[in-house]
C-alpha cells in the first residue's frame, strides 16, 4: 500500500466499518480472525442508510462466508487475475468515480515512451539477475520539471490508457478459467462491489494474510489500491483498504522498526553504499526531489526546503525526523560536528537481504551465533519449519522471552524431533548433539504489566496493570532494560570508537519512584519527543527540527504526550467517549498516529474544491477548507485553514492558491494515489500482473511467465511438481487459536474448542483417497510430512481450472508439540519462497499429496 | 458414590461460593443474596487491551485484593467503555483469565501450570532446563552478546563512490546476532528493543510483520 | 414479573464461540478437552462443565449451494420444564423471571432430568456427583447485568430482554429475512413444548440447525410422573443404580479420553 498511497497502514479503522455500503473481504477470514469487525459490519448491514452488503472471496468457505451476503470461491494465488478482471469491468462499464480519478490519482499522468509490457514481462528485465531496471517505469516531465498530464484521460501514454490496455486481457472467461470461480458468482461480485464507484457510495476492502503470503503479495495489495482509487473509495468513511493486522502490536512493532529496512517511523535504514555514507548523503537519498539539488550541509539544505522542493511531499521533513531520532538515541554525543552521530547507526550490507527467510538461511549455513526470540515461535510459524528448526541447532546461544516454553524455546528437546513419518531427507537430532545454550526469560502477561499497543487502525491504547506477574516473571520492558543496562556496564570505560554506539547510548528508563520497575512514561516521553531546553513534549511532528534542538525517538508518535497540569500526560491513556460526528471517530479515545488522525488521506472525502461533499454524501465529509479562519494562531491575518471532524491529513495552510491543493496523498512525492507505481516503488512491475504461485498445478495461462519474474528462489531443488504433488495446500488460522498457538493452546478453554491439528478436504477428494472424516491422514511435500485429523467437509470443493479439476486441502498452522492442545507443525510443509518486494513467505499456495495414515 | 459426595462437600473457594448462591434458590430473598454474592461487586476493574488480533478490543481485569495487594483474578471480560468492542469479546478475548489462572479438573482455581515462574537455562548438549536467578541469567546473556559482537564486529568498510574512487566508511555492524519477534511487545518495549539492537549493530532484525 | 430471556439471531452469529468461553469464565468452569472428530463444533452436546455450545451444521442447498448453519445451544428454560417434573428431589424450580433453576444442594446425581430433557441439556458433573446446566446467569441478571453470553457476543447475535418484547422483535426480523433471501426463516421457541424461555431467529427450518423440529417430552417422563413420583419410596434404589451406571460410563469415557491424551502428547512414531 505504501507505494500507492505513501503509507503502508490500514487506511480506516475498525469502527469505521459501520459506515460502509459494501465490504469486500478477500484473503481474510474476518469473522474468525478479527471477530469484532463483524460487529461493525453487522451494524452497516442493519443501518437503513447503508444497507451494506458483505462479500467474501476466498479459497475456503469459512465462518466469514457463512455470514456473508455473497461468497465466491477463488483458487489460492489467483487474486490478481480476479482483481484484474474487476479493473477491466470498472473501466468497460464506466463505473469509475471520474472526478476522483482525474484529480486524486496519477491516472492522467503520462508515462515514458520506453515503458512497455510484453508476454508477461515489463520493460527493463534482466533475466540473469531475475530483476528489473525500473528507469522506464516513470512519468514524462516537461522542460520545467513538471509531470505531464492529460486530464481527459485520452492520451495513449497516460496511466489510465496504459492500465486499460494492460487489463484488456483479463476478460471474465479468462479470469474464471484461472481462478476457478463460478462465472455467475464472479459477475455478482463485480456488480455488487463496483456499484460503490457511485459518488454517494463507499466500499471497503478488508484483507489479511490470504493476500500478502504469496510470491505476488505486494501486487495483490496494489490491485486493491487500483480498484479503490478507481472507485473513489480511499480517504472516505466506509471506504479504504483495511489491512487487518494479525498481532496486537504488529503495527507498533513496525512503527518502532523491528524490521531491518527501516528506522523508527519508516525512514530508511542505511546500507554500505555511497548514498548513505554520511548524514548529508542520507538526507539527499531519503528526501524526494533532493537528489540533484546543490547542497553540501544542513544549512544549505534548509534554505532549499524553505524555498520549496517540488514533488517532495511531506517526506521533505526527513532530515528533522532522523536528526531528532539521533538526538534521542545518543543525546549530547549527537552533535552537528559529528553528523549527529549518524555513523553510529549500523549500515547493512547493501547486497544482502536480512528478512526472516534470509536470516534462517544464514543461520542454516552457520553464519549466526546468537538469536533473540521475543515472543515469537519460528519452529511453528516459520516457513519450511524443518529447515528453520535445523538452522537453530547451529546457534551458539539463544535467548527466548515468552510466557511459556513454546516449541522454539524447546527446539532442542526430544519431542521437538519426533516426526509422523520416517523421512531421511528431514533432519533429526537428540538434545545431546545440539550445542546451543538456551536462556529462557519468563515474561509477564499483557495485564500483568503496563504499556501501549497500536491496534490495526493505528489507535495507540494504554493497558494498565490488573494483576501481578506469575512467579518471578517480568515485564518485557524490565527484561530489555536490564539487558541494556548490563551490556552497557560491560562496555563501560571502553574508549574504542566502535563501542561508542553503546557507551554513548542514552539508556535511562529506571523509575525514580520504584527501583524494581522501569518507567513506561520515560519511554513515552522519548517516543513523543521533547525539547531538551525545557523538557516539555513536542506537540506534533510539524514542530520537529534538524538542528539538534528537538529530541524524538519515533516521529510518527510525535504528539502522543502533552503537558497538562504541570505534568506529562500520555494521550494513549485518554478514555473520553465523545463522538461528535457520529462516524465513530472517537477523537478523544486513546490517540491515533499520525497526530490523532483517524482516517488517513481524508482530503479525499471532499470534492477537489476542498469544500463540497461528494454528491449525495454529505454525512461522510471528514475535513474541509475553511477560508474564514487562520491556520496559524500566531498569524491571525492569514486566513484559510483545513478543519473538520477528523484531523486533516493535509498541510493546514495549503489553500486553493497553493499547487498541492488537490494532492491528497501527502506522503507521496507527486501527491497522488498511484494507479501506476512509478520507478522503484515495486520490484516486480508498475501494474499487477498475474503469475502462478511457485508451486502450481498449472503452467502460465494469461502470459508466458509462470512465476513472478522478480521473486527470489532460495531452494530450486525443493520445488514440488504436480505429477508427484497434485494437490494445492494452504494454511490458515481459526478464531479459537492465535498465530503459532503458544498463547492459546496453553489456555484450557481454547484448547478445548479446537483440541487437535486438522486438515480440511472435500468429500470428492476424500472419496478418491479413501479417507474418512475424523480419521488420521498424512500430508507430504518436498519439505516434509505431517500427520493430522481429516476434516472432510462440504465447504471444500474441487476447482475446475483451465479445463482441469484441481483439489485443495487446507490446514491450521497453529499446532505444535507444546501446550494443552498439540499436533504436528503445518509449516514443516511450506516452502522457502517469498514475495518479490516484502519477502513474506508463500504460505498460502503450495503443492502436496495426502494419504491415509 | 459416598466418596464423591464427601468430595463435593470439601470443595472450597470460589466454586463453593457460587454454589452457595444457588443453594438458596431464586425467591426474592435469594435474589438479594445473589446480588450480594456477585463476585465482582464493588471491585474496580482495570482496563487493558487484548493481546491477540490487532483489533484493539478493550478488556477489564477484576482482581481480588487484600490490603492493596493482588491476591487472585476474579474475572477478565470485555471493556464496556471501549468504543471498539463495547464490552464484547471473542473466544480468545473471553479466555484471557486463563492466561494467568485456570480452573483445574476439580474445578479449583490455580495458576496456569504452563506459565514459567523462574528464569531457565539449558546448557549446551543438555536434556533439561535448570532454574536460575535473574541476576545470573541476565549477566550471562549480556556476556554472550558482548562476546559475539566483539568477535564479529565490522567497524569500517571500503565502499565505491559514484566516481569510481574508494572511501572507507563506518558501518558498525554485526551479522552474528539476530533478533526475531516483538509484535506482541508493547510500543515502549519494542522501541527500546529496536534502539538496543541498533546500538549493538544488529542488522538481522525482524518482527512477525513478515511471517 | 415478566419472563426475561435471550433472543438468538442465527443470521448474525459467526459461531466464534465467545459465548461458550464467556460462560465458562463467568461460571468458573474447567475445560474438558475432548478429541477433534471432524467437525469444528468439537463437543456434540453440553456437558457437566459446558453449559453452552454452538452447533455447526453443514447443509447443501440445491440452488444456493453450501451453507453453514450455526445455533447456540444450551438449556432452553422451557416454560413447562420436563426436568422439573422428573426430578425426585425438587431440585428444579422456576424463577419469577422464567429461568429454570437447578439447586445442586438438593441434587443427588440421579440424572433422571438428563434423560427427561427433550433437548438432553442437563449433564452429570462427575467431579461433584451432581447435575449442572445453564442458569441464565441468575447471579448476573439479579444484579442488573446481562448474561455473560449476551455481553460477550461480538456480532450482536444475542439480546437479553422481556420475552414478549423479544418475540415481537423476532417476528419483525423473521419477516425481513423471509423477504431477503431466507424464505424459510422462522421463530423457534415461541410455541415449542409450550414455549421456551430462549427465543431463536432461524434462517431456515430447525433441522438445518441440529434442533428438534417439534420437540416432545420423552415417554419415560410421563411414566415417571404417573407411576414413580407418587411412590417416593421407590426412589433410593433406582437412583443409586442410575448413579452407578453413570459412574461406570463416565469412567469409560474418561479412560477413552486419557488414551487420546497419550496419543497426542507423544505424537506417535512411524506410520508406514
Amino acid at each position: 500500500m505504501s507505494p500507492a498511497f505513501g503509507r503502508g497502514v490500514m487506511t480506516n479503522h475498525m469502527i469505521d466499518l459501520k459506515n460502509t455500503n459494501c465490504a469486500l473481504i478477500m484473503g481474510s477470514n474476518m469473522a474468525e480472525n478479527h471477530p469484532i469487525g463483524m460487529k461493525w459490519l453487522t451494524k452497516a448491514r442493519l443501518d437503513p442508510k447503508r444497507k451494506a452488503k458483505i462479500i467474501h472471496v476466498d479459497p475456503r468457505y469459512t465462518r466469514t462466508s457463512a455470514v456473508a451476503d455473497l461468497y465466491c470461491p477463488i483458487r489460492s494465488g489467483t487474486d490478481i487475475a480476479f482483481l484484474g478482471g474487476m479493473i477491466k469491468y470498472i473501466i468497460d462499464n464506466n463505473l469509475y468515480h471520474k472526478d476522483y480519478v482525474v484529480n486524486y490519482t496519477n491516472a492522467a499522468y503520462l508515462i515514458r515512451d520506453d515503458f512497455s509490457f510484453t508476454d508477461g514481462l515489463f520493460s527493463g528485465y534482466d533475466e540473469a539477475k531475475r530483476a528489473y531496471k525500473t528507469d522506464s517505469w516513470n512519468y514524462q516531465y516537461d522542460a520545467a520539471g513538471k509531470i505531464m498530464e492529460d486530464p481527459t484521460l485520452q492520451n495513449p501514454r497516460c496511466v489510465f490508457q496504459l492500465m486499460k490496455k494492460h487489463y484488456e486481457r483479463y476478460d471474465i472467461d479468462t479470469v474464471c478459467n484461472i481462478t476457478g470461480s463460478p462465472k455467475g458468482k464472479y459477475l455478482e461480485v463485480l456488480k455488487t462491489f463496483c456499484a460503490t464507484g457511485a459518488p454517494d457510495k463507499t466500499g471497503c476492502i478488508n484483507y489479511a494474510m490470504g493476500i500478502t503470503q504469496h510470491t505476488v503479495g505486494s501486487q495483490n495489495v496494489k490491485s486493491f489500491a487500483i480498484v479503490q482509487l478507481l472507485l473513489g473509495n480511499i480517504g472516505r468513511p466506509g471506504g479504504g483498504i483495511n489491512a487487518l493486522r494479525g498481532e496486537n502490536n504488529v503495527q507498533g512493532a513496525t512503527d518502532m522498526a523491528l524490521l531491518f529496512q527501516y528506522l523508527p517511523g519508516y525512514i530508511d535504514s542505511p546500507s554500505n553504499i555511497a548514498d548513505y555514507k554520511d548524514l548529508i548523503s542520507y538526507i539527499r537519498k531519503t528526501t524526494p526531489g533532493a537528489a540533484k539539488l546543490p547542497f553540501t550541509n544542513l544549512a544549505e539544505f534548509r534554505e532549499l526546503v524553505k524555498a520549496g522542493i517540488p514533488y517532495s511531499g511531506w517526506k521533505v521533513n526527513t532530515s528533522k525526523w532522523i536528526v531528532s531520532m539521533l538526538k534521542a538515541w545518543w543525546g549530547d554525543a549527537a552533535k552537528p560536528e559529528n553528523d549527529f552521530a549518524y555513523h553510529y547507526i549500523p549500515k547493512r550490507n547493501d547486497t544482502k537481504n536480512y528478512s526472516h527467510m534470509a536470516m534462517f538461511e544464514a543461520m542454516y549455513k552457520g553464519e549466526i551465533d546468537g538469536l533473540f526470540i521475543n515472543g515469537s515461535n519460528p519452529v511453528v510459524g516459520g516457513p519450511n519449519a524443518n529447515k528453520e528448526q535445523e538452522a537453530m541447532t547451529k546457534l551458539k546461544w539463544m535467548v527466548s522471552l515468552d510466557l511459556w516454553l513454546n516449541e522454539s524455546a524447546e527446539f532442542w528437546s526430544y519431542p521437538a524431533w519426533e516426526r509422523a513419518v520416517k523421512n531421511g531427507k528431514v533432519p533429526h537430532h537428540t538434545p545431546k548433539d545440539i550445542q546451543t545454550e538456551v536462556f529462557f526469560l519468563p515474561a509477564a502477561a499483557v495485564y500483568e504489566k503496563e504499556g501501549t499497543a497500536a491496534q490495526t487502525g493505528r489507535w495507540v491504547q494504554y493497558r494498565w496493570k490488573g494483576a501481578d506477574p506469575v512467579g518471578e516473571s517480568k515485564a518485557d520492558l524490565w527484561i530489555i532494560n536490564e539487558i541494556g543496562k548490563r551490556v552497557k556496564k560491560l562496555y563501560a570505560g571502553s574508549t574504542r570508537p566502535e563501542d561508542e554506539p553503546i557507551t554513548k547510548l542514552t539508556w535511562d528508563y529506571d523509575n525514580p519512584h520504584d527501583p524494581e520497575e522501569p518507567d513506561v512514561l520515560k519511554v513515552a516521553n522519548e517516543l513523543c519527543g521533547y525539547t531538551p531546553a525545557d523538557g516539555k513534549p513536542v506537540e506534533g511532528f510539524a514542530k520537529l527540527l534538524d538542528d539538534g534542538s528537538t529530541v524524538c525517538g519515533c516521529w510518527v508518535y510525535c504528539g502522543c504526550t502533552t503537558w497538562k497540569d504541570g505534568k506529562m500526560f500520555y494521550k494513549a491513556q485518554s478514555r473520553k467517549k465523545d463522538d461528535p460526528s457520529g462516524l465513530g471517530l472517537f477523537p478523544n479515545w486513546a490517540w491515533s498516529w499520525p497526530v490523532n488522525r483517524r482516517i488517513v488521506y481524508n482530503r479525499c472525502s471532499v470534492q477537489p474544491d476542498g469544500v463540497t461533499p461528494w454528491p449525495g454524501d454529505d454525512d461522510r465529509r471528514l475535513v474541509w477548507w475553511d477560508p474564514t479562519k487562520p491556520a496559524d494562531a500566531t498569524k491571525p491575518d492569514v486566513l484559510g485553514t483545513w478543519g473538520g471532524v477528523d484531523v486533516p491529513d493535509f498541510i493546514k495552510g495549503n489553500g486553493p492558491a497553493s499547487a498541492p491543493f488537490k494532492d491528497p496523498f501527502i506522503m507521496r512525492p507527486e501527491g497522488k494515489g498511484c494507479i501506476f507505481g512509478p520507478t522503484s516503488s515495486f520490484k516486480d512491475g508498475p501494474f499487477p500482473e498475474h503469475y502462478e504461485p511457485w508451486e502450481s498445478p498449472l503452467g502460465p495461462i494469461i502470459n508466458k511467465v509462470a512465476l513472478n519474474p522478480a521473486a527470489k528462489v532460495w531452494e530450486p531443488d525443493k520445488q514440488g511438481k504436480s505429477d508427484q504433488y497434485p494437490i494445492i495446500g494452504t494454511t490458515y488460522r481459526v478464531t479459537e487459536h492465535w498465530q503459532t498457538g503458544a498463547l492459546t493452546r496453553n489456555l484450557p478453554w481454547l484448547a478445548e474448542l479446537v483440541p487437535d491439528m486438522f486438515v480440511e478436504l472435500s468429500e470428492e477428494l476424500a472419496r478418491e483417497k479413501g479417507i474418512e472424516n475424523g480419521s488420521e491422514i498424512i500430508v507430504s511435500t518436498t519439505r516434509g510430512d505431517i500427520k493430522a485429523v481429516a476434516c472432510v467437509t462440504k465447504r471444500f470443493k474441487p476447482f475446475l481450472v483451465n479445463g482441469k479439476t484441481v483439489h485443495q486441502v487446507g490446514m491450521l498452522w497453529q499446532f505444535g508439540f507444546k501446550g494443552y492442545a498439540t499436533g504436528d507443525v503445518a509449516n514443516r510443509l511450506t516452502p522457502h519462497i517469498g514475495d518479490a518486494n516484502t519477502m513474506i513467505p508463500e504460505y498460502k499456495a503450495w503443492l502436496c499429496d495426502i494419504r491415509r495414515a | 458414590m459416598e466418596v464423591t459426595r464427601r468430595q463435593f462437600l470439601k470443595v472450597t473457594g470460589a466454586a463453593a461460593a457460587s454454589f452457595g448462591l444457588m443453594d438458596l434458590g431464586f425467591d426474592m430473598k435469594a435474589t438479594a443474596a445473589a446480588v450480594k454474592g456477585l463476585r465482582i461487586k464493588d471491585v474496580t476493574p482495570t482496563p487493558t487491551v487484548c493481546p491477540y488480533c490487532a483489533s484493539g478490543c478493550g478488556l477489564v481485569v477484576y482482581a481480588e485484593k487484600k490490603d492493596g495487594k493482588f491476591v487472585k483474578l476474579l474475572s477478565v471480560v470485555g471493556d464496556p467503555d471501549n468504543p471498539i468492542n463495547e464490552g464484547c469479546a471473542c473466544p480468545k478475548g473471553a479466555a484471557m483469565f486463563n492466561l494467568r489462572e485456570i480452573y483445574d479438573e476439580k474445578g479449583e482455581q490455580v495458576i496456569n501450570p504452563k506459565r514459567v515462574p523462574k528464569p531457565l537455562y539449558r546448557a549446551a548438549g543438555s536434556e533439561k532446563w535448570e532454574e536460575k536467578e535473574w541476576d545470573w541469567i541476565l549477566d550471562e546473556v549480556a556476556k554472550r552478546v558482548k562476546d559475539t559482537r566483539d568477535k564479529s564486529f565490522v567497524h569500517k568498510e571500503k565502499i565505491k563512490l559514484a566516481d569510481g574512487s574508494e572511501q572507507e566508511i563506518i558501518v558498525n555492524r554485526t551479522e552474528k546476532i539476530a533478533s526475531v519477534g516483538g509484535s506482541g511487545l508493547d510500543n515502549e518495549e519494542a522501541y527500546i528493543l529496536s534502539k538496543m539492537m541498533r546500538s549493538l549493530g544488529v542488522v538481522y532484525l525482524e518482527t512477525q510483520a513478515r511471517i | 414479573m415478566a419472563n426475561m430471556t435471550n433472543l438468538y439471531d442465527s443470521s448474525k452469529c459467526t459461531a466464534c464461540r465467545g459465548c461458550q468461553v464467556a460462560c465458562k469464565n463467568w461460571n468458573q468452569l474447567p475445560a474438558k478437552i475432548d478429541p477433534f472428530k471432524g467437525n469444528y463444533q468439537t463437543k456434540e452436546s453440553t456437558d457437566g462443565d459446558t453449559y453452552t455450545i454452538v452447533k455447526m451444521t453443514e447443509y447443501e442447498h440445491p440452488v444456493d449451494g453450501i451453507q453453514w448453519k450455526f445455533a447456540k445451544f444450551q438449556c432452553m428454560h422451557c416454560l413447562e420444564p420436563e426436568c422439573m417434573k422428573a426430578c425426585p428431589r425438587g431440585a428444579y424450580s422456576k424463577t419469577e423471571t422464567g429461568a429454570t433453576n437447578h439447586d445442586p444442594s438438593k441434587c443427588i446425581g440421579c440424572q433422571y432430568c438428563t434423560y427427561a430433557c427433550p433437548f438432553e441439556v442437563p449433564k452429570y458433573r462427575k467431579r461433584e456427583d451432581k447435575v449442572s446446566k445453564c442458569t441464565l446467569c441468575a447471579d448476573r441478571t439479579a444484579a442488573g447485568l446481562k448474561p455473560a453470553c449476551v455481553t460477550t457476543c461480538a456480532p450482536g447475535a444475542l439480546e437479553y430482554g422481556e420475552r414478549e418484547e423479544l418475540l415481537a422483535k423476532a417476528a419483525e426480523r423473521v419477516k425481513y429475512l423471509q423477504m431477503n433471501g431466507f424464505p424459510n426463516a422462522t421463530i423457534y421457541g415461541r410455541t415449542e413444548l409450550g414455549g421456551l424461555n430462549k427465543i431463536y431467529i432461524l434462517t431456515d427450518s430447525p433441522d438445518k440447525f441440529g434442533l428438534p423440529v417439534n420437540p416432545q417430552p420423552y415417554g419415560q417422563v410421563n411414566f415417571w410422573q404417573n407411576w414413580v413420583q407418587p411412590y417416593f419410596g421407590w426412589l433410593i434404589p433406582i437412583a443409586l443404580a442410575g448413579s452407578a451406571v453413570s459412574f461406570v460410563t463416565t469412567r469409560i469415557l474418561a479412560n477413552k479420553h486419557a488414551a487420546h491424551d497419550e496419543h497426542t502428547e507423544h505424537g506417535e512414531g512411524v506410520s508406514e
